[in-house]
């Protein structure tokens, strides 16, 4: 009796997964938008820039990689813009806009540093799932 | 915009636990719940950091 064999057909990715990264940075929630999860897309795009815009209101101040300074200090500015900078068009906007308030004493603007970091870095989370999805080790 | 220190967290902690929650699970129904799950565990450790600081500051 011959055996059978159950072959699975390899799954091909849904778009190019590389391709999907620049987007869905540049425009958070991009990423799920063009592989068809449209709902999930408006959540990620709403989420990222209502966090951007409380820490803008809050008068965060950017991040900006600095050369001097000690190792900790200027660690802690590039990582920041680079927080800062993954929050993709909502960044370019607000630096085109003039957005870039002084870096002052007191909680609220330090808080609002802090939001507009985790807006990347929560863009940064959807365009890992969008990246998963499109290379279909999920769903 | 002037939030406080609770305010602030509050709000911090369910937009992470909307993008947690979004990225994490495969159905709708455990995206909700791991969503809910997260923003539990901020509220947990929010309360309990807040009173340590609390009793041990006086």
């Amino acid at each position: 009796m011959p055996a059978t064999t159950v072959s699975a057909a390899p799954s091909a990715p849904l778009r190019q997964p590389y391709l999907l990264i620049p987007l869905a940075w540049f425009v958070p929630g991009a990423g799920h938008f063009l592989l068809g999860r449209k709902g999930r897309a408006a959540i990620v795009f709403g989420t990222v820039l209502v966090t951007f815009l409380v820490g803008a209101s809050m008068r965060g101040p950017l991040f900006h990689p600095v050369d001097t300074g000690d190792v900790l200090s200027r660690l802690i500015q590039f990582g920041g813009f680079l927080g800062d900078l993954s929050s993709g068009i909502f960044y370019f906007a607000a630096t085109f806009l003039g957005y870039g308030p002084p870096d002052v004493a007191g909680y609220s603007p330090d808080y609002g540093s802090k939001f507009i970091v985790a807006a990347g870095l929560l863009n940064i989370l959807a365009i890992v799932d969008a990246f998963e999805i499109s290379t279909r080790q999920k769903d | 915009m002037k939030l406080d220190h609770f305010e602030t967290t509050i709000l911090f902690a369910l937009v992470c636990s909307v993008i947690l929650g979004l990225v994490t699970k495969k159905t709708d129904e455990e995206r909700l719940r791991y969503g809910l799950y997260c923003f539990g565990c901020f509220m947990a450790a929010l309360f309990g950091i807040g009173w340590t600081m609390r009793i041990l500051h006086g």
